[in-house]
């Protein structure tokens, strides 16, 4: 079996290179898909965080005004407030910086992230698919090799054995 | 050059080779570092570049959030945009010099391996 490492820059007949070799070939592309699987990971929870904040804005409503509410003041203390102001919505876009939206610009940038953390993710889970492949293909390559090297082992053992029988008869 | 004085010089350059080694994995920690920075600010930009004058921006300085001029935030963050991409440019330079010292010290030390392991063979044959 002849398979390509892949159509990059560099292309390696896996076949060519030995046990060792091909155990840290499949170490890297091991730690590869760690790598990716823990990305993956981290952009669902942005994606579920950025879905929570979107359907809050749903809920705040121009009938919300004036509405009573709990305010958290620290993790364990809440007072009771009303709802200022329904309409005006400060959203933090990073670098410290924060930007005042209305209802409907707020809806629109959470939608917007969703697209953004969605096309990432589904851009990472191709890459991560392909790894995954590779490395099926660089384990049966070594489990080949593997038992390659038993046969050759055995042969010799077995004409080793042979010979001992000449030489005693 | 006697095989004890080549052996010496043999361990001195692969301390160097090592050390070079190091900074290069560590200006490429600090080129991914700040790939992550222009990215934020990429996206800060973008969504400045969508509000228009009625829509107030804040910085977070410290605890306080202070009011920003829009134009004004807009060319801090072009600024910084334009910062980062010069240092990105400087560490991948820096990266490229360190792997051709580094590619010029492994044929210097292949080369004095060489040599040693002749040197002994001949004192072997002796």
């Amino acid at each position: 079996m002849a398979a390509n490492k892949g159509a990059g820059p560099q292309v390696i007949d896996i076949s060519k290179l030995n046990l060792e070799q091909l155990t840290t070939l499949k170490n890297q592309l091991d730690q590869e898909l760690q790598f990716f699987s823990e990305s993956l990971q981290q952009l669902k929870i942005a994606q579920l965080k950025f879905n929570e904040s979107g359907e809050c804005v749903e809920k705040l409503t121009p009938e919300t005004k004036g509405k009573e509410i709990l305010v958290p003041l620290t993790s364990c203390m809440y007072v009771p407030g009303t709802v200022a102001n329904s309409e005006k919505l400060l959203i933090e876009v990073g670098t410290g910086y924060y930007i005042e939206r209305d209802v409907p610009g707020a809806k629109d940038y959470f939608s917007r992230k969703i697209k953004f953390v969605t096309e990432q993710m589904e851009k990472i889970q191709k890459i991560a698919s392909e790894k995954s492949k590779l490395r099926e293909v660089v384990m049966d390559m070594m489990e080949m090799k593997l038992d390659q090297q038993l046969a050759v082992i055995q042969q010799q053992q077995a004409v080793a054995g042979k010979m001992g029988e000449g030489m005693v008869a | 050059m006697g095989p004890g004085a080549l052996q010496k010089k043999l361990e001195e350059e692969v301390e160097a080779y090592k050390k070079i080694q190091k900074d290069i994995s560590k200006t490429s920690g600090l080129r991914t570092q700040l790939d992550v920075q222009l990215n934020e600010n990429k996206v800060v930009k973008e969504e400045l570049d969508l509000i228009n004058e009625e829509n107030v921006v804040y910085k977070l300085i410290g605890p306080a959030l202070i009011r920003q001029d829009l134009e004004e935030a807009r060319q801090n963050v072009s600024k910084r945009v334009d910062y980062i991409q010069q240092e990105i440019k400087r560490h991948g330079n820096t990266i490229e010099k360190l792997e051709k010292e580094a590619e010029a010290k492994r044929e210097n030390i292949a080369k004095h391996q060489q040599q040693l392991q002749q040197m002994m063979m001949k004192q072997a044959a002796k």
